[in-house]
């Protein structure tokens, strides 16, 4: 049976799979618990290298743990692994190793307001941040949810979205998509510009933003230009990655490793580095 | 050489000056005597650095690649080998006839500036006395074939003797022997891939070997691996390589490429021939293997 | 010097720098053959970086097997068998202690590197007459004194070299070659002057502020983006890891990368932070003269002089830093 040698950290551990749900047509969340329970435990915005073993390894953020549970991965499908992916069935080994990265700084954002700006799957991330603050709701002020995707069928979450987090205390969620649609009868527009329409107050305010690489571009201009200070904004990166710990070179954002150092950076540390993302 | 030198830079300051391009495609010369560099001249204030030497052995049609998808039009010097390459790119449709300034320069032979370095680096035991390139010697096309203006003399034609003759020697081997030359030196493969980026007729935008669906070749250096890189890339140049040799030059490991690319030139010459790529560039003229005729010949199947 | 070598040979797979057909690399006295090769120890310096012998160009990783729906993850290979490296230079030492700051520090080990590289000793040929193309002195890295050398030989001519235990681990096999040796007074030779130097220093704080200086565009048209560089470097780390199956099983596996190629930071969704060749050519040389110095305290160069000499397109480090210093911002 198998007795990898789980400490060398390029060797993953095996886990099964025990739930799939389908987000959207893309978009699968992949439940996965290995023998004693979870492999491992991550804090929010901790990523995760996820691998159908023969076929190859990706870097994933952990949407959520569920206690000693299982873990959660939102996965969208873009290229060979995860398709892949895609194709599995519950009851199927798959290997993960990690935590890896930094995490999102939930101490130092207690007793703050949250302003979640998500788009398309960069909602998967931010999720593991909402549900915490939401596990801790006393220790967080407000809650506002900003979200958006190119249609109704491509939001993530949806149950979530529409009913468990509005009915959360002191959380509003807003939800855009891109183009008119029949029977969407909410806002139509992108992600940065209902962020300047709906105009929330910087004072006392995190916010924390993750997507497509030109939407949190647009976001964090526009939120400069809304008066947010550099460290009242964080965001979560992504990159191509293949070591996970720092060594293989690639993920680099001048001297810092996506993976290692970041994902989660704030705006101030940002600007430090190049702007290659 | 000087003379040549002093031609080209007239031309380039003249189509600078006449704002007929944007980019001038030539040599300067490194800190090294035995080095010429390609240089991207941008305008009048660049020309006084172009040179053209006997080092200068690249083949600046490759860097053409570079700007396909812009608009800028360029000036480039070419030697024989080089212009071939340019019908390359523009039979394969990467590049237009009407972006180009072509300044085309009969060519007496080069040096290898990669040879000289390694004699002086001091990483070498055997000094080659003779700098003068290994390609240069295989050479049937020293004149320009596709030019707005010829410069020099014209060249006779360097190769001494029977063509092929190398592929002939490896030809009359056994299957075992060509098998164990071939596994010796392919196993020595690093898979650097710089054969792949100095090769002009290497255009595709995903390379195959880049492909992850399906991954046709593994990404090990290891001799299978290794083998089916080389052939699937020298079947791939099959009919289109222009024999610049640039790829055999510029190898680390010294694997003898152009020996397999010039038995696949053999055999298009000979089957679907006689035919050399690259020599005339027509509209709409397309490799052999690019083509299909019903009589096309098939008794190597 | 053979006959060190070959009592080494016993205990050790010793590595010499040798001429191999049309390579010169370290290879494996195990596998020299009289007729075809040449044991080259007076040589300056050889192609092929001995960084492979501690980090291969490819490196099983774990085996698997698939059975249905279950993956077993079977053998994890460590390899470590003990080797030496003989006759290596202080550049190529001085980069394998970069390998080391790299792949032992900042929060995770590198096991697989871990394996090899405990287990290998490096017997250091100190050298005194500087190439054309080398710098090591600009960059921190003294030729006939290195630091971290497990052994240190000196060719004091005539085909005699000076043997110096500088370890633990240097003292260990000094033991199995003791009655090879002549306990006698040397004179060393001189340290020839350096063809080739640079100004090293103030560069890496300079790069701050230079990412979108006009200058890199300039300085990457010739780069054809090949990698030899990053191959024959000794100091060039960036890996790939990847699968190889056949049937039920396989194993995956990591092999040397280059940041030169477009696919290192291509993303699956089709977004590429380095899409162009000038920004991974700027990123290449930023990572050596001041990512890695940011991160690890010195330059990712040791001055060996190799992408000078084997750059098709006459790319040098050197001209760059030069380049760099006089740049205005």
């Amino acid at each position: 049976m198998t007795d990898c040698n789980c400490e060398n950290p390029l060797v993953p551990m095996t886990v099964e799979v025990i739930d799939i749900v389908d987000e959207t047509p893309d978009v699968k969340t992949f439940y996965v618990r290995s023998e004693n329970g979870v492999p491992f435990n991550v804090m929010p915005g901790q990523l995760a290298m996820v691998s159908h073993i023969p076929v190859g390894e990706g870097m994933f953020s952990v949407s959520w743990q569920e206690e000693d549970e299982h873990l959660q991965f939102a996965i969208k499908r873009v290229g060979l692994l995860t398709d892949y992916l895609h194709t599995i069935d519950i009851g199927q080994t798959l290997g993960v190793r990690g935590p890896y990265g930094n995490g999102f700084p939930v101490e130092e954002c207690k007793g703050k307001d949250m302003l979640f700006i998500g788009g398309g799957i960069g909602l998967a991330p931010l999720r593991s941040f909402i549900k915490y603050c939401f596990k801790h709701r006393e220790d967080y002020g407000r809650i506002t949810i900003i979200c958006g995707s190119r249609s109704y069928d491509d939001l993530c979450f949806k149950d979530e979205l529409f009913e468990k987090w509005p009915a959360m205390k002191d959380t509003e969620v807003y939800v855009t998509i891109d183009n008119e649609e029949e029977n969407w009868s909410g806002h139509v527009g992108f992600v940065p510009s209902y962020l300047q329409e709906l105009n929330p107050d910087p004072q006392g305010l995190v916010a924390v933003t993750c997507g497509p690489p030109i939407m949190i571009k647009f976001v964090l201009e526009a939120l400069e230009k809304m008066g947010f200070s550099d460290e009242q904004v964080i965001t979560t990166l992504e990159a191509r990655m293949k070591c996970g710990i720092g060594k293989c070179g690639r993920c680099n954002i001048g001297s810092e490793y996506i993976c290692l150092d970041g994902p989660v950076f704030d705006l101030a540390q940002l600007k430090k580095l190049p702007p290659e993302w | 050489m000087m003379e040549i030198t002093k031609q080209i830079k007239d031309i380039a300051r003249q189509l600078f000056e006449e704002k007929k391009i944007d980019l001038f495609l030539a040599w300067e010369k490194s800190d090294f005597d035995f080095q010429s560099m390609p240089f991207f001249a941008r305008g009048v204030e660049d020309v006084d650095k172009i040179i053209f030497d006997e080092f200068s052995i690249h083949n600046l049609s490759n860097a053409l690649l570079r700007f396909r998808d812009g608009k800028e039009r360029i000036g480039i010097v070419v030697k024989g080998c080089d212009s071939r390459g340019i019908v390359r790119l523009l039979e394969d449709h990467q590049f237009t006839r009407d972006r180009l300034h072509i300044v085309g320069v009969c060519c007496p032979g080069m040096k290898d500036p990669l040879k000289a370095f390694r004699n002086e680096s001091g990483f070498e035991k055997n000094i080659d006395t003779d700098l003068s390139a290994d390609k240069c010697k295989d050479c049937i096309q020293p004149n320009p074939v596709i030019y707005d203006v010829l410069l020099g003399e014209e060249q006779p034609v360097p190769l001494q003797g029977e063509r092929f003759l190398k592929v002939k020697e490896m030809e009359a081997l056994t299957p075992d022997e060509k098998y164990k030359f071939w596994e010796d030196t392919l196993s020595t493969c690093i898979r650097c891939y710089a054969c792949r980026q100095a090769c002009v007729a290497c255009n595709c935008r995903t390379c195959i070997f880049d492909e992850s669906r399906p991954q046709w070749v593994g990404r090990e250096s290891e001799v299978s691996d290794n083998m089916m890189y080389h052939i699937i890339r020298a079947f791939h140049m099959t009919g289109r390589c222009i024999e610049c040799g640039e790829c055999e030059r510029v190898c680390p490991v010294n694997i003898p490429l152009m020996l397999l690319n010039q038995k696949l030139i053999k055999d298009v010459d000979n089957y679907f021939g006689p035919f050399d790529a690259g020599l005339k560039y027509e509209e709409g003229a397309k490799p052999p293997l690019s083509k299909y005729r019903e009589n096309d010949p098939d008794d190597f199947l | 010097m053979e006959k060190v070598i070959a009592a080494l040979n016993q205990d050790y797979d010793v590595y010499v720098p040798m001429q191999r057909a049309a390579q010169t690399g370290f290879f494996s006295y195990r596998t020299y053959n009289e007729d075809f090769d040449d044991i080259m120890l007076d040589i300056l310096n050889v192609y092929l970086p001995p960084k492979d012998i501690v980090f291969p160009q490819t490196e099983k990783m774990y085996s698997f097997k698939e059975e249905g729906q279950q993956v077993l993850i079977d053998k994890v290979f460590e390899e470590s068998e003990p080797k030496i490296i003989f006759g290596l230079r202080s550049c190529d030492l001085k980069a394998i202690d970069y390998l080391d700051e790299l792949f032992f520090t900042k929060s995770y080990e590198d096991d697989y590197y871990r394996a090899r590289r405990d287990n290998t000793i490096m017997v250091v040929n100190a050298c005194y007459n500087p190439g054309s193309s080398c710098f090591c002195d600009s960059m921190g890295v003294s030729p006939n004194a290195p630091e971290n050398a497990d052994v240190l030989i000196h060719d004091v001519g005539e085909g005699d070299f000076a043997w110096e235990a500088k370890s633990e681990k240097g003292e260990k096999i000094t033991g199995l070659i003791s009655d090879l040796l002549i306990d006698q007074e040397v004179t060393l030779p001189t340290l020839k002057k350096f063809r080739r130097e640079v100004e090293y220093e103030g560069v890496a704080e300079k790069l701050k502020d230079m990412f979108d200086h006009p200058m890199w565009e300039d300085l990457s048209y010739p780069c054809h983006n090949c990698g030899i560089c990053t191959y024959m470097c000794p100091t060039c780390y960036c890996f790939d890891i990847q699968v190889k199956t056949s049937g039920d099983e396989g194993y995956r596996f990591r092999c040397w990368d280059s940041c030169m190629y477009r696919e290192y930071s291509q993303m699956a969704g089709g977004h590429n932070p380095r899409e162009l060749a000038t920004e991974r050519f700027r990123n290449r040389f930023l990572h050596k003269l001041q990512f890695f110095p940011e991160r690890y305290g010195e330059p990712l160069c040791t001055g060996c002089g190799r992408c000078i000499v084997v750059c098709p397109a006459g790319v040098s480090i050197v001209k760059i830093i030069d380049r760099i210093k006089e740049a205005e911002i």
